[in-house]
């Protein structure tokens, strides 16, 4: 199927790479369904582009590649609503954001997928030990802006 | 809304099975007890809006706040092959007129 996106042009999606969230992602409930975009071979960040808005895509990234002792604590009925039979199926994602020289990723947030339903959904997680902007990697300025003025 | 007046140790009920009670009233602070089926969430609203004002900050990030990571940052352990990169799709545009570096520039 094509996508059309703001940020990559219009782009060609495999049905069976569709990834739905029924619930939508917190501030977004009308945007339900996804594709996972890879920049490039062992890529840590990802795009998630919508597929109902061609303006919103969030980088997301695996958090257990930057703080390993982080996990999602999962309810029953959320593997319920996200038909996990195994935990193993799960896979992690969180949000990522940047602030000033930071990429942070939202560790309250989690998104949760079964990776063999493409089914998802944004957890809430009550502990406070994790926060909406945890640090996970400095961005430098420098390479920042050589980067900028090369493709400029 | 509605508005229910309770006293300390009263009660509100929520359907059958949804039972709020105050539990403590010191000052301006309301201590209150619930008591739900574990399907329903039950989360200060400030966590909630945490959340849901962060995405909608990262949801403005560009490509080129990403152009200097693609490369140099691998950290943690190997990535195993079954994760992410079962869901994910390559972006390759059929279009071939807006592109990464032509948004990163913008």
């Amino acid at each position: 199927m094509e996508v059309r996106t703001t940020r990559f042009g219009t782009i060609e999606i495999a049905e069976d790479r569709v990834i739905e969230f029924p619930k939508g992602l917190l501030g977004f409930p009308a945007c339900k369904r996804y594709c996972l975009l890879e920049p490039g071979e062992d890529a840590c960040f990802f795009w998630l582009q919508s597929l109902d808005d061609p303006h919103l895509a969030f980088v997301v990234t695996d958090p257990a590649l930057f703080v390993p002792e982080y996990s999602v604590p999962i309810r029953q009925e959320q593997i319920g609503s996200l038909e996990l039979t195994k935990l193993e199926d799960a896979q992690v994602f969180v949000i990522v954001n940047k602030v000033e020289d930071d990429l942070t990723g939202n560790l309250q947030g989690p998104l949760v997928i079964n990776t063999l339903t493409r089914v998802g959904e944004q957890i809430v997680l009550a502990e406070k030990r994790w926060t909406t902007r945890h640090p996970l990697v400095k961005v430098s300025p420098v390479a920042d802006r050589s980067s900028r003025a090369a493709s400029a | 809304m509605l508005v229910l007046s309770r006293q300390r140790d009263e009660t509100i009920m929520i359907g059958d099975e949804i039972e709020i009670t105050v539990v403590d009233i010191r000052g301006d602070k309301v201590r209150l007890g619930i008591t739900a089926p574990t399907c329903i969430a039950v989360h200060r609203k400030e966590v909630y809006e945490a959340i849901r004002r962060e995405n909608e900050q990262a949801a403005r990030i560009a490509n080129g706040d990403l152009a200097s990571l693609t490369r140099p940052i691998r950290p943690g352990p190997e990535r195993t092959k079954t994760g992410p990169s079962r869901l994910a799709s390559r972006p390759v545009s059929t279009d071939g007129e807006a592109n990464q570096s032509k948004r990163s520039a913008s």
